[in-house]
C-alpha cells in the first residue's frame, strides 16, 4: 500500500465539540497574548510616565517648573532656560567634569585590571579557580557603605582625601567584580579552538590572542566598560563621603539640595539620567548576558 | 484502540509551509518511521501530533477522538524529547514519576510503575541519582522509562538515539526494538538515519519538503522506492541513476546506455514505449550491478576509478556516462584503480525514473 | 567550552594564570579587604584610650603599664630624650633645649658632649642671639648632684662622658630640642602602675607634681561607639525605617520583575522593546530617582497637579512633610519599586531563558497545567536565581540612600545609609560612622545566610 505525495481539499466534517473546542483555544490564546501585552503597555508607561515628567521639567522655563498646576501637556512652552540655569550654577560645569573623569579613570582602570583576570578564569583550571571566583563573587554582595567611611580616613592619612583619582579608586573597587565575571563569560563564549587554529598557523599565544579573540570580545568588553561608566556617574555615597572641593555632580547635587531650588534639582536630576539612559540603550542586549551570568 | 488518523495536516511558520496537506493512518500497536532529511517536516509533524505546535489545517485523531485542538496533556500520549529533557531538579525516581504523579495516579501504584521502567531500561540502580551525574546514554534511558512508565497508548519519539555515539546507538537501537516490542503501544518514531529507520519501523514515511513521498513497509521501501529522492535517500550506499536514452525499433524498446544497450523486463515494455527518443533515468542499487573482471557481452565495460575497501565489502567508484556511480562487490574481488571491470545489470533490479518528475515506474 | 590548558600540563605548574589574576586580587586586598576591615576596627577602636608606660623613657618595646585616659597622676621624675623635629607641634609637649658643649675637664682634657641648657649660663651671644659661650652654673640644691653631666648624645639616656663643675667655661657649638619625659605613678582598679611616658601625653597641673592623663597612645577595644550608636536617638528610627521598607518593597518587587519577565518572554516580538524600558532603571542614579519622584510628590507636583485637574482636590496636600512621615514612605515605596525592580527582572528572565524550552514541554506533554508546571518545574529551576536575586537586593535595600534623603528631607525619616552620611558628614563622629556601616554589613550577612537557608529548607521539603 504505497501512498505517494497526491493533495486533495480537506473534507469538512469537524463535529460541532471539536469546533467548540478550537474556537475556544484560539479565544483562550489571543486572550492571553492581548493581556501580556497590555501589562507589558501598563509597566512601560509606568516606567515611562516619571521620565517624561522630569523631562518636561528639565526643558522648560523655570517660571513653569514653580508653576502650579503642572500643564498636562509637557514640554509646552519647550525652553532651555531651566537647563542654562543649572549648568551655570555654581559647582556644576566642575562637577560634570569631575563626574567624566572618575567615570573614564574606573572604566579604564577596572577594564585593565578586570580582563586579565576574566580571561584567566575562562581559560585556565587552576588551583584555587572556584574560590576566587567564589570569593569575587561574595565581594559583589558587599555595601559600599562599609568601605565608604574608612577609606575616607586612609584617604585623608595618604593624602589622596577628596582627589577624583581617589573616587576613581574605590569605584574601580566597586565594579571590578561585576567586571571580572562578565568579562570572563565573555571570554568563555569565544572557543579556545580559534587560539589554538591561530598558533598552528603561526601566532604565539599573545598574537593569537590579538588578532583573533580581541576582536570578537570588543563589544562584550565595551558593553561592560560602558556599564561600568554608567555605574560610576551614578555613584552617590561614595562620592558625596569621599569628596569636597573636587564633587561629581550627584555629590553636588546632594549636598545643596537643601538649599537649591525646584528647577536646579529638576535639570539636576534630568542631566544625571539622560546619559545613562542613552548608554544603556546601546548595551540592553548585554545587559542579560552580564547578569545573567552571576547565577552560578 | 490507539489508531492514529492524521488528515490534510498543514503547519506553516509565516511564509514557510513546513507540512503540507499530509495525510496518513497509524494502525493500532503499529511501529511507524518518519523519516527524512533536516527541514523535512517530520519534526514538526510529530509535535502537532503531540499538541506542541498546533496544526493550522486539518485533522488528526487518536482512537475515537479528534484531538487536533486539545493541549498535549489531553491527548493521553507519552513522548521521549530529541535533548531527553530531563528535569535536572528531580533525581531519576521523581522524573519517572513524573507523568504519573500528573495524573494523580496513587502512590503504591506510581512506585510500582516506576520500578517496572525502570527494570526495563536498566536504570533500576540510580534511582536517587541526579542528571548532572549521569552520563548522556543513561539520560536517555531515563527519558524513555518516564515515557513508557505512563503506560499510554500512544507513544512519540523525537530523534532519540541522535545525542548517542555510534557504538551507544547500534546498542540502544536493538533495546529499544525489543522493548518496544514487549509493551503495545502505538509508536511514531522521527530520524533523520535511513538505517534506524529501516531497522526498526514497521512501516516508513519519507518525508521531503513537508510532503510524505513514500509509506510503506521498509522492504518495499527499499526495493521499490517511490521515486528518486526515496531511492536516493535510502540504502547506503544510495540507489544509484544514470541517465539513458530511450530507443524504439518496432515492437522493442529499449534503453541506450553510454553505447550499451539495456533490454528492460517486460512488463515495463508498455511503460517505456511512450518515452521513445526521450531520457530516461535508470537507478540500480550498488549491490545489485554484478562486477565481472572479463569482458562480457551484456556487460559494459567501466574504468575503476576509486576502491573502498569497507571490510564486509569493496565499493568501486566508477563513471557510466557523465555519472559516478557506486558499485559493492565481494571483499575478494581484486580490483585496483585504473582498471577495468565489466558490469551487468539484471533487469528486474533496475528502477526506471521518469526524469522530470522524479517519479520511478512501475507496472502495475 | 573552554578548554582546560591548565589540566593538559602535568607536573610543571602554569604559573600564567596566577600572574593573570594578581592584579585583582591585590587590588580587592587593598581597596576592599583591607578597608573593610579597617572599617570594622573603626567601630570597635577608640584611638589613643590607653598610655603605655615604659620601664625606660625610651620607646622601646617593654611595658612597665598602661593607664587610662583622664587618671591623675603623680610626677616623680623628668628626663629629656631626642625627639623628631616634625613632632615637636604636638600638644602638651615639654620640651628642653640642650647645648653641644665643648669644654676642659677637671684633668684638663678636651671633652665634646651635649648637655642640659639650663646647666649652662650663656654668657655670649652672636648676632642673631644664638649662644655661644657660657659658663656651667653651679648646683644650689644641697641634696643634688654638684657636677653638670655630659652626655655623648643629645639624649638623656645615652652614655655620660663626664661631669663638669661650675663655673668650667664651655663653648656652645649646637644646640637641640628634646623631649621631656616623666616618670609618673597612677592608680588603675587598685593597683599602682607607674612608669616613663613622653610629656606630650601628660597635662601637667598648677602643683607641677601633678598631673593628668590627657591622652593615650595606645588603642583599645570598645564598645563605646556602638553604645553611642544605639543610644543615637536617631537609630531606632532608622532600623525602623530600613526594615519597614525592605518588608513592604521586595515581595512587591519579585512579584512584579517575575511579571515582567513573563511580558518578555510571552512577546517574542515587542521583547526588545519591553527589554529596554524595563531595564533603563538600571541605568538610572538613586539621586535621580529621588528627584524624579519628588518632582511628583512635592507639593506643586504632579500627583497635586492631576489631582486638581481631575478636580479631586481643592488645595494642593502636602506629602512630604513631618506631619505626613506615612506619605514619605509611600513615595519612597514607589520610588525603590519603580527604580531597583529591573535588577530582579534581569536575573529572573536570565533565569527563565536557561531553562530549555524542551523541558517545558515534556512537563505537559506528561500531564502538568499551567499551575503544576509553575510549582514544580519553573519555580524549582528558578530557585538559585531568586536566591541571587534576592541576596543582592536585601543587600542594596539596606543601602538606600539618596531617595530617602529626597523624598523625606534626611531628617523626617531616616534610614541607616542616612545616618551614617550624617555621622560622618555634618558629627565628624568617624567611629560612630563606622559602626553604623559595620552595623548594615551585620544585617546583609545574616540576611544573606537566611536566605541561603530559608530556600534550601523549602527545597527539602517540597523534593
Amino acid at each position: 500500500m504505497t501512498v505517494t505525495a497526491d493533495t486533495q481539499p480537506a473534507p469538512d466534517q469537524v463535529s460541532p465539540e471539536v469546533k467548540a473546542i478550537h474556537r475556544r483555544m484560539l479565544r483562550r490564546r489571543r486572550f492571553s497574548r492581548a493581556l501580556s501585552y497590555l501589562v507589558g503597555i501598563l509597566i512601560s508607561l509606568w516606567v515611562l510616565i516619571p521620565i517624561l515628567f522630569i523631562t518636561s521639567m528639565a526643558l522648560t522655563t523655570p517660571a513653569e517648573v514653580r508653576s502650579f498646576p503642572k500643564g498636562v501637556l509637557p514640554l509646552i512652552p519647550l525652553s532651555f532656560d531651566t537647563l542654562e540655569f543649572f549648568l551655570r550654577s555654581r559647582g556644576i560645569i566642575p562637577g560634570i567634569i569631575n563626574s567624566v573623569v572618575v567615570a573614564v579613570i574606573t572604566l579604564v582602570l577596572s577594564t585593565l585590571i578586570a580582563a586579565p583576570a576574566g580571561y584567566a578564569i575562562s581559560r585556565f583550571v587552576f588551583r584555587g579557580r572556584d574560590a576566587f571566583r567564589l570569593s569575587i563573587l561574595a565581594v559583589r554582595a558587599f555595601p559600599i557603605v562599609i568601605l565608604s567611611i574608612p577609606l575616607a580616613v586612609v584617604f585623608i592619612n595618604v593624602g589622596i582625601y577628596d582627589s577624583i583619582f581617589a573616587l576613581a579608586l574605590m569605584h574601580t573597587a566597586l565594579a571590578l567584580p561585576t567586571t571580572v565575571l562578565v568579562l570572563s563569560s565573555v571570554f568563555s563564549s569565544i572557543p579556545y579552538e580559534l587560539e589554538e587554529a591561530a598558533m598552528v598557523f603561526g601566532c604565539s599565544p599573545v598574537q593569537a590572542f590579538r588578532h583573533v579573540v580581541l576582536p570578537l570580545v570588543l563589544p562584550g568588553i565595551a558593553a561592560a566598560a560602558i556599564f561600568t561608566f554608567v555605574l560610576s556617574w551614578n555613584e552617590v555615597f561614595a562620592a558625596t563621603i569621599l569628596t569636597i572641593q573636587n564633587r561629581t555632580l550627584p555629590a553636588q547635587v546632594l549636598v545643596t539640595l537643601n538649599q537649591s531650588s525646584e528647577p536646579y534639582q529638576f535639570a539636576g536630576g534630568f542631566f544625571m539620567m539622560i546619559p545613562a539612559l542613552i548608554f544603556i540603550f546601546f548595551i540592553r542586549r548585554y545587559l542579560f548576558n552580564m547578569w545573567g551570568q552571576i547565577t552560578k | 484502540m490507539a489508531e492514529i488518523k492524521v488528515e490534510y495536516v498543514t503547519k506553516r511558520f509565516g511564509n514557510f509551509v513546513a507540512v503540507d496537506n499530509v495525510s496518513l493512518t497509524v494502525e493500532d500497536q503499529e511501529f511507524v518511521v518518519l523519516l527524512g532529511p533536516s527541514g523535512c517536516g517530520k519534526t514538526t509533524l510529530l509535535r502537532a501530533i503531540a499538541g506542541l505546535g498546533m496544526a493550522d489545517e486539518g485533522r488528526i485523531s487518536i482512537g475515537e477522538r479528534d484531538v487536533t485542538y486539545l493541549p498535549p496533556r489531553e491527548r493521553k500520549i507519552s513522548m521521549v524529547f530529541q535533548s531527553y529533557a530531563i528535569f535536572p531538579h528531580m533525581n531519576v525516581y521523581d522524573n519517572v514519576a513524573f507523568g504519573l504523579k500528573m495524573n494523580r495516579l496513587e502512590g503504591k501504584e506510581i512506585d510500582r510503575r516506576v520500578r517496572e521502567a525502570s527494570e526495563l531500561l536498566h536504570i533500576e540502580n540510580m534511582l536517587d541519582r541526579f542528571p548532572s551525574a549521569m552520563s548522556g546514554g543513561q539520560r536517555q534511558r531515563v527519558a524513555v522509562a518516564r515515557a513508557i512508565a505512563m503506560k499510554s497508548e500512544v507513544l512519540l519519539m523525537d530523534e532519540p538515539l541522535s545525542n548517542l555515539d555510534a557504538l551507544l546507538r547500534l546498542e540502544m537501537r536493538a533495546e529499544l526494538k525489543r522493548l518496544l516490542r514487549e509493551i503495545k503501544t502505538t509508536t511514531i518514531y522521527v530520524t533523520h538515519d535511513q538505517i534506524e529507520a529501516l531497522s526498526m519501523g514497521d512501516r516508513i514515511a519519507v518525508m521531503k519538503n513537508g510532503v510524505i513521498q513514500q509509506y510503506d513497509k521498509p522492504g518495499i521501501v527499499y526495493d521499490k522506492p517511490a521515486n528518486q529522492f526515496v531511492g536516493g535517500f535510502i540504502g547506503t550506499p544510495p540507489m544509484n541513476f544514470m541517465q539513458g536514452l530511450v530507443q524504439r525499433h518496432n515492437g522493442n524498446v529499449w534503453v541506450r546506455i553510454g553505447d550499451f544497450n539495456l533490454d528492460p523486463v517486460e512488463g515495463m515494455q508498455p511503460l517505456l514505449r511512450s518515452y521513445d527518443g526521450q531520457t530516461i533515468l535508470m537507478g540500480i542499487r550498488a549491490e545489485n550491478m554484478e562486477t565481472l573482471k572479463q569482458p562480457a557481452k551484456d556487460a559494459l565495460q567501466v574504468e575503476v576509478l576509486v576502491v573502498e575497501p569497507l571490510g564486509s565489502q569493496t565499493l568501486l567508484t566508477v563513471k557510466i556516462g557523465g555519472d559516478i556511480v557506486k558499485v559493492a562487490t565481494h571483499p575478494t574481488f581484486e580490483v585496483s584503480p585504473g582498471m577495468d571491470v565489466w558490469l551487468r545489470f539484471p533487469a528486474e533490479k533496475i528502477r526506471w525514473v521518469d526524469q522530470p518528475s522524479g517519479r520511478v515506474l512501475y507496472a502495475v | 567550552m573552554p578548554s582546560a590548558i591548565g589540566a593538559k600540563s602535568r607536573k610543571k605548574t602554569n604559573w600564567a594564570p596566577y600572574f593573570l589574576i594578581v592584579p585583582t586580587l591585590v587590588y580587592l586586598a587593598l581597596f576592599f579587604a583591607w578597608p573593610m576591615a579597617q572599617g570594622l576596627l573603626l567601630a570597635v577602636r577608640e584611638e589613643g584610650a590607653l598610655l603605655t608606660l615604659r620601664p625606660e623613657p625610651q620607646s622601646s618595646s617593654a611595658i612597665a603599664g598602661r593607664l587610662p585616659r583622664g587618671t591623675r597622676v603623680n610626677i616623680l621624675d623628668q628626663q629629656a630624650n631626642l625627639i623628631p623635629p616634625d613632632e615637636l607641634s604636638e600638644a602638651n609637649l615639654v620640651t628642653e633645649v640642650w647645648f653641644q658643649i665643648r669644654a676642659e675637664d677637671a684633668q684638663g682634657q678636651p671633652v665634646e658632649g651635649w648637655t642640659p641648657g639650663q646647666r649652662i649660663r650663656v654668657r655670649e651671644v652672636d648676632d642673631n642671639g644664638a649662644p655661644l659661650a657660657g659658663t656651667v652654673r653651679p648646683i644650689l640644691s644641697s641634696t643634688a648632684d654638684p657636677l653638670t653631666p655630659v652626655y655623648a648624645e643629645p639624649d638623656g639616656n645615652s652614655a655620660i662622658l663626664t661631669a663638669l663643675e661650675s663655673p668650667t667655661p664651655v663653648q656652645i657649638l649646637d644646640q637641640a630640642t628634646l623631649e621631656v619625659w616623666y616618670r609618673i605613678s597612677g592608680e588603675q582598679d587598685g593597683q599602682i602602675v607607674e612608669g616613663w611616658a613622653q610629656s606630650r601625653y601628660i597635662q601637667v597641673l598648677s602643683e607641677l607634681t601633678q598631673g593628668r592623663i590627657d591622652r593615650g597612645n595606645t588603642s583599645m577595644l570598645t564598645t563605646r561607639h556602638i553604645q553611642r550608636m544605639v543610644s543615637d536617638r536617631f537609630f531606632w528610627p532608622a532600623v525602623r525605617t530600613t526594615l519597614l521598607l525592605i518588608v513592604l518593597i521586595i515581595p512587591v518587587q519579585f512579584v512584579l520583575a517575575i511579571i515582567m519577565a513573563l511580558v518578555v518572554q510571552a512577546n517574542p516580538k515587542g521583547s526588545g522593546f519591553f527589554l529596554y524600558v524595563f531595564s533603563i532603571a538600571l541605568g538610572v542614579s538613586d539621586l535621580a530617582v529621588g528627584i524624579v519622584w519628588y518632582s511628583i510628590f512635592t507639593q506643586f507636583g504632579y500627583l497635586n497637579s492631576l489631582l486638581q485637574g481631575l478636580g479631586l482636590i481643592d488645595t494642593p496636600i502636602i506629602y512630604l512633610s513631618a506631619r505626613s512621615q506615612q506619605w514619605i514612605l509611600i513615595a519612597v515605596w514607589l520610588a525603590e519599586i519603580w527604580r531597583a525592580t529591573a535588577i530582579v527582572m534581569v536575573i529572573v528572565v536570565a533565569g527563565l531563558q536557561a531553562i530549555s524550552r524542551e523541558v517545558l514541554e515534556a512537563a505537559e506533554v506528561f500531564g502538568a497545567t499551567l499551575w503544576q508546571r509553575i510549582r514544580y518545574v519553573i519555580l524549582p529551576l528558578l530557585r538559585p536565581s531568586l536566591q541571587v536575586a534576592l541576596i543582592l537586593r536585601t543587600i542594596l535595600a539596606f543601602q538606600v540612600f539618596a531617595v530617602v534623603i529626597v523624598l523625606g528631607g534626611g531628617d523626617i525619616v531616616t534610614v541607616l545609609a542616612n545616618e551614617t552620611y550624617r555621622q560622618y558628614y555634618d558629627l565628624r563622629n568617624f567611629n560612630v560612622a563606622a559602626a553604623y556601616a559595620s552595623f548594615i554589613l551585620l544585617l546583609s550577612m545574616v540576611s544573606a545566610i537566611f536566605y541561603l537557608r530559608a530556600v534550601r529548607t523549602q527545597e527539602e521539603v517540597t523534593g
